[in-house]
């Protein structure tokens, strides 16, 4: 990788010095442990001239947890959330998925906030700028206008999001509180993810995959309580520490009896978006039997697009991400009994 | 006599042996508190920075270079292009095709074709970006098949058909032992290329003095020998004034065995300002520079009898080399002659081709041209033992070598520790209660295995690729009136222990602690020539060497002490510290003989050589037949357990048992840390590791994308070292550093397999091409429980 561009750093010490910061430099980038933002730097996929640097912000450092929920400020590191005794214990699908980020290194730096907000992958698009530049560019940086994966997309954008953290809080109806130039304002997270890369020209891919405003930044995530829910995160990557999941999978469920009462599932490393699979309430109300797996594998049809974005084939992604899921339900199933 | 010394108490002397014990590397304070300097920490205080601009191309003849817009930037002291060097450099004299920067053509992309020396490296990256580069495209060949193909346009004009070479080779009849084998069995395999991904990426630190018009070059390689033969070449210097050192260096397998184009080009950026220039190249370059393992096409045929004898072998591989030639002639006939020298063989005809690409040179990694033919013979004969209802293990115990022999392509084995190697693996891993009894239960949705294979390598090539008649080694020692020894050797350490074993060797024939030993290694100005650290040769013939260089020391001491004690030589006892004219003598300590030694002399050196004999040198039965030729064989034998998940297709390496001859174990903290390594990278190119290419683009060039195990993935590994004692070897020592890797790889295949019932022969084995095929198994025993 080649040596960092010059630029300027600013620290706040506050959330209303950050946004003065932000709103003073239009194109500026919140830091908080780099661990992503860095590597695109040298990469020189993007080259910002101010860098703010969220480790001074104490007020997005604190987990609150009570009876109506859990919030988790944007400056927590990742290794905090996987340690917390109360996110353990009521969101263990939270707790999993910050655990199994990248490696112990990353995790001791990386912040909720980045991983949230993680710049979507491509094997075309995470690549040095000789090799951008001697294979044409692509869509996603300014310079390309094709995409490799897909050449006749049309404009659109299939870089995947593989951030862990998104698809375990969407399980617990989570959302984002941000912070902007026109104040603060709340996005359900389902919202918040946009990259759904339709060919009908409707906003949102894996360029354009946060349904952010210029200027704005997340200042914390809040999640519902889970109630009876019990959940869990699972996750597949060629090599067990310092990967990108090749495919991971949040599931939470409630069971009465034999009865599946309420089950969730989301997905991360599939699409452009974290993707909450839509239409499971319908598998609710008996118990978990062949034909609840069947339907899994049905909405999982319908909702995961793998495409030739990583090195692993996209049609494995899908059908393991799919086995990953049905096999999480049958163990929080078998748990919750 | 000196005050400094401490007096030492002849009854309590004992002479100090490290041979056969575990000796931390006497380069390990340096490296474990990070104060070890490597070639990128020389920062020369009027050193400029360099870059490289890089062919976008893969194939594409030069119009022309316009560096006019780089050279006018301020701060750019020189820029350098094809046209400032016509000299070729390449590591065999045979094959010696490529130019430090590209002449005429570009022929994989990433290729160097002009580098820029400025005041720092923003400034010279800055350069690059305005250098231009006018083509016309040719067609690019990036797998093997395509570039032989009829009609494909040569990459060299002295390599028609896109041929690096070409092996055929017959020994014995093959058709007739298999008409009368009990069972026959063809396969054809791929294995993916392989980087050998080692932590340091390449750099050179070039200083040249046009006032006396002498260069010093300091850069990360495994030969400076080769290093310094080829900067005299590309620059035209005369080689006495070209000094070159090698710094620390953070590892080699094989990437750094060969010059490359790093310490090159900064020489002629040196050269062209007349100062200093420091390149410094990044992780994706050092990908790009690549000489790694080759992506191989293989097809074996084996013949067997029912009681496992193997009766005939027919091997084909094609090979992907690359744009240029680097080893490849020795990879593609190494993958033929190292068929033998395992079991006993008596028909095997092997066809290999070495084909040119438009993808970056591949060269000799670890485990050098056996690897894949290894993965590839001991997975089919498993398969064949299991057709015909044996143990695999029997099936190699019925093919034993019985050393010392010479094999049928006239390899010379006078040590052979398989058999102890398989009886060890197979009691400590529990083998045969395992097949017979099962595997412990791993839990729903899992299904476990275990595998068997075995490998070998050889402990230096008897014949240096350059082949001038000198020793294959040299070693001095010098003592002086401090009573310091200092070894100097040629041999370059790179990490894995060569300066600890000439140290060790040193004080264990003198008796003396390894703190009396102080060695000074690869520094051409003042080390004696050493060909590198290569084909596993340095222990045996630095060894050697060193072994040769000690005696004649002791002996002079011996005779000092004689005089001194009024004794013959022969009378006298080496007692560590302390010499003596039989146990009851009073004795005198090593300070006092070592001045005796000194009075008439001054200063004592003495030397030590190394030569191979000729009965190692291979054979003349085919054109090649010397690759292979070698002092010593190691053996390997290891069981692979493995678990794989039926939901996801993951394998996880759950428990490796690994025995390896190496002779004698010199140091045994090292030799484990090797085997240990080997096994280690076996397992990255069996399971998780692959350069490939979009377009010619090397896409995982990084240690993101290039996937080696992390320590999460990596299972308990138990060594257990065997000493066959090879009359050669100092000590009885052979290799350590190689043969235990490609056995990994067959036996983790096998494992699979006997979890699955599958059987897997394309390497890497991922995640998902074992779900894909238990998938497909499972559609297809559907199938036919319907019908």
């Amino acid at each position: 990788m080649d040596a960092l561009h010059s630029f300027e750093v600013i620290r706040p010490k506050t959330v209303d010095e950050a946004l003065a910061a932000r709103i003073a430099h239009r194109h500026s980038r919140m830091i908080g442990g780099g661990t992503d933002l860095l590597v695109n730097i040298r990469r020189r996929i993007e080259t910002p001239s101010v860098l703010i640097d969220t480790s001074d912000l104490t007020d997005l450092k604190t987990i609150e947890h009570g009876d109506t929920g859990l919030s988790i400020g944007a400056s927590v590191r990742l290794f905090e959330v996987a340690e917390h005794p109360n996110i353990q214990h009521f969101y263990p699908a939270i707790a999993q998925a910050a655990g199994s980020i990248a490696g112990p290194t990353h995790r001791n730096m990386g912040t909720v906030g980045g991983n949230l907000c993680l710049d979507t992958r491509c094997i075309y698009y995470n690549q040095s700028e000789w090799w951008r530049e001697a294979n044409d560019h692509c869509l996603k940086t300014e310079l390309g206008d094709m995409c490799h994966v897909a050449p006749k997309s049309k404009g659109v954008c299939f870089a995947t999001y593989s951030g862990d953290l998104a698809p375990a809080l969407m399980l617990f109806g989570a959302e984002i509180d941000l912070l902007g130039p026109d104040g603060e304002r709340t996005v359900a997270m389902r919202d918040f993810y946009i990259g759904s890369s339709r060919q009908d020209g409707s906003k949102g891919d894996g360029i354009n995959y946060m349904a952010i405003k210029p200027g704005e930044f997340v200042v914390r995530v809040r999640a519902s309580s889970p109630g009876r829910l019990i959940s869990g995160y699972d996750k597949i990557r060629i090599r067990r520490s310092i990967e990108y999941p090749v495919a991971g999978c949040a599931a939470a469920l409630t069971r009465d009896d034999d009865t599946l009462t309420d089950i969730r599932i989301a997905f991360t490393g599939t699409n452009p978006r974290p993707v909450f699979l839509e239409g499971t309430a319908d598998l609710a109300g008996s118990t978990l039997s062949d034909s609840v797996l069947e339907g899994i594998d049905n909405l999982c049809k319908d909702q995961l697009m793998s495409m030739k974005t990583t090195f692993t084939p996209g049609h494995y992604r899908r059908r393991v991400a799919t086995q990953m899921a049905k096999r999480l339900v049958g163990q929080l199933f078998n748990a919750a009994g | 006599m000196n005050e400094q010394v401490k007096p030492v108490v002849a009854a309590g002397a004992e002479p100090v042996r490290s041979v056969g014990e575990y000796v931390p590397m006497v380069d390990g304070p340096e490296k474990a508190s990070g104060r070890a300097k490597y070639t990128a920490d020389f920062v020369g205080a009027d050193a400029l920075e360099a870059a490289i601009y890089r062919s976008p191309y893969a194939h594409a003849r030069i119009l022309e270079v316009d560096t006019s817009e780089a050279e006018a930037t301020p701060g750019v002291r020189a820029v350098v292009t094809g046209n400032d060097c016509d000299k070729t450099y390449g590591v065999l004299p045979i094959a010696r095709g490529e130019y430090p920067l590209a002449r005429e053509r570009v022929r994989y992309k990433g290729e160097p074709v002009a580098a820029v020396a400025a005041d720092d490296i923003h400034i010279a990256k800055a350069a690059i970006k305005k250098i231009r580069l006018r083509v016309r495209e040719l067609p690019a060949y990036f797998r093997a098949k395509d570039a032989y193909a009829e009609g494909a346009i040569d990459l060299h004009e002295h390599r028609p058909g896109n041929l690096e070479r070409e092996v055929f080779f017959e020994l014995g009849d093959v058709e007739q032992a298999f008409k009368g084998s009990d069972l026959v069995m063809e396969k054809e395999f791929h294995a993916a290329e392989v980087c050998q991904a080692q932590m340091e990426m390449h750099g050179a630190l070039v200083e040249y003095d046009p006032i006396r018009d002498r260069l010093t070059c300091r850069c990360s390689t495994q030969v400076p020998y080769y290093v310094h033969l080829m900067l005299a070449k590309v620059t035209g210097m005369d080689q006495g004034r070209i000094r070159v050192i090698k710094p620390h260096v953070g590892g080699g397998f094989g990437a750094r065995t060969e010059t490359l184009q790093p310490e090159l080009i900064a020489a002629l950026l040196a050269c062209k300002i007349g100062g200093s220039v420091r390149l410094l190249v990044t992780r994706e370059e050092t990908f790009i520079t690549h000489r790694g393992r080759p992506e191989t096409d293989l097809r074996l045929k084996l013949g067997m009898m029912k009681d496992g004898k193997i009766t005939g072998v027919e091997f084909e591989n094609d090979q992907r080399g690359g744009a240029h030639s680097s080893y490849g002639i020795v990879t593609i006939l190494y993958a033929g002659s190292m068929l033998y020298a395992i079991y006993d063989l008596q028909n095997v005809k092997y066809i290999g081709r070495r084909v040119l690409t438009n993808t970056p040179p591949c060269g000799a990694f670890r485990g050098h041209g056996t690897v894949n033919a290894r993965f590839v013979f001991e997975a089919l004969v498993d398969e064949m033992a299991g057709k015909l209802g044996l143990d695999p293990i029997d099936v190699r115990r019925r093919n034993y070598l019985e050393a010392p022999t010479f094999t049928q392509n006239d390899l010379m084995v006078n040590s052979y520790g398989l058999p102890e190697c398989i009886d060890w693996v197979e009691q400590a891993s529990g083998w045969k209660e395992k097949r017979a009894n099962g595997m412990p239960d791993p839990g729903p949705g899992k299904r476990k295995g275990i595998g068997f294979a075995c490998s070998h390598y050889i402990s230096g090539a008897s014949k240096p690729v350059n082949w001038t008649g000198e020793p294959h080694a040299t070693v001095n020692l010098k003592l002086d009136w401090d009573g310091a020894i200092t070894v100097l050797t040629g041999a370059a350490e790179i990490g894995q222990g060569s300066s600890t074993i000439v140290a060790q060797i040193t004080g264990d024939v003198l008796g003396l602690p390894l703190d009396r030993i102080r060695v000074i290694a690869a520094d051409s100005e003042v080390t004696p020539k050493d060909n590198g650290s290569y084909s596993s040769r340095v222990t045996f013939y630095v060894g050697n060497a060193t072994l040769q260089a000690a005696t004649s020391l002791r002996q002079i001491l011996v005779k000092a002490a004689a005089r001194k004690l009024e004794a013959n030589p022969e009378d006298i006892d080496v007692v560590g510290e302390f010499y003596r004219a039989g146990s009851q003598d009073a004795g005198i300590p090593y300070q006092e003989v070592v001045m005796e030694a000194l009075r008439d002399t001054g200063t004592i050196t003495t030397k030590g050589i190394y030569n191979t004999i000729p009965e190692s040198w291979g054979g003349k039965k085919y054109r090649g037949a010397a690759i292979g030729g070698t002092m010593g064989f190691s053996y390997a034998a290891q069981v692979v357990e493995v678990t794989v998940d039926e939901t996801t297709g993951e394998v996880t390496v759950d428990d490796v048992w690994v025995a390896h001859d190496c002779g004698k174990a010199l140091n045994r903290l090292t030799v484990e840390g090797q085997i240990e390594g080997s096994v280690w990278m076996g397992m990255g190119q069996a399971l998780s590791e692959e350069t490939s290419f979009y377009n010619g683009l090397n896409v995982a060039n990084n240690f993101l994308d290039y996937r080696i195990p992390t320590i999460h993935d990596s299972p308990p590994i138990h060594t257990h070292i065997v000493e066959s004692i090879d009359p050669h070897g100092p000590y009885g020592a052979k290799e350590a550093g190689e043969g235990s890797l490609s056995g990994f790889i067959p036996a983790v295949a096998n494992a699979i397999h006997a979890a699955t019932g599958i059987r897997f022969a394309d390497t890497p084995i991922t995640p998902d091409k074992v779900f894909l095929a238990m998938e497909k198994a499972a559609r297809f025993s559907k199938k036919k429980e319907t019908v």
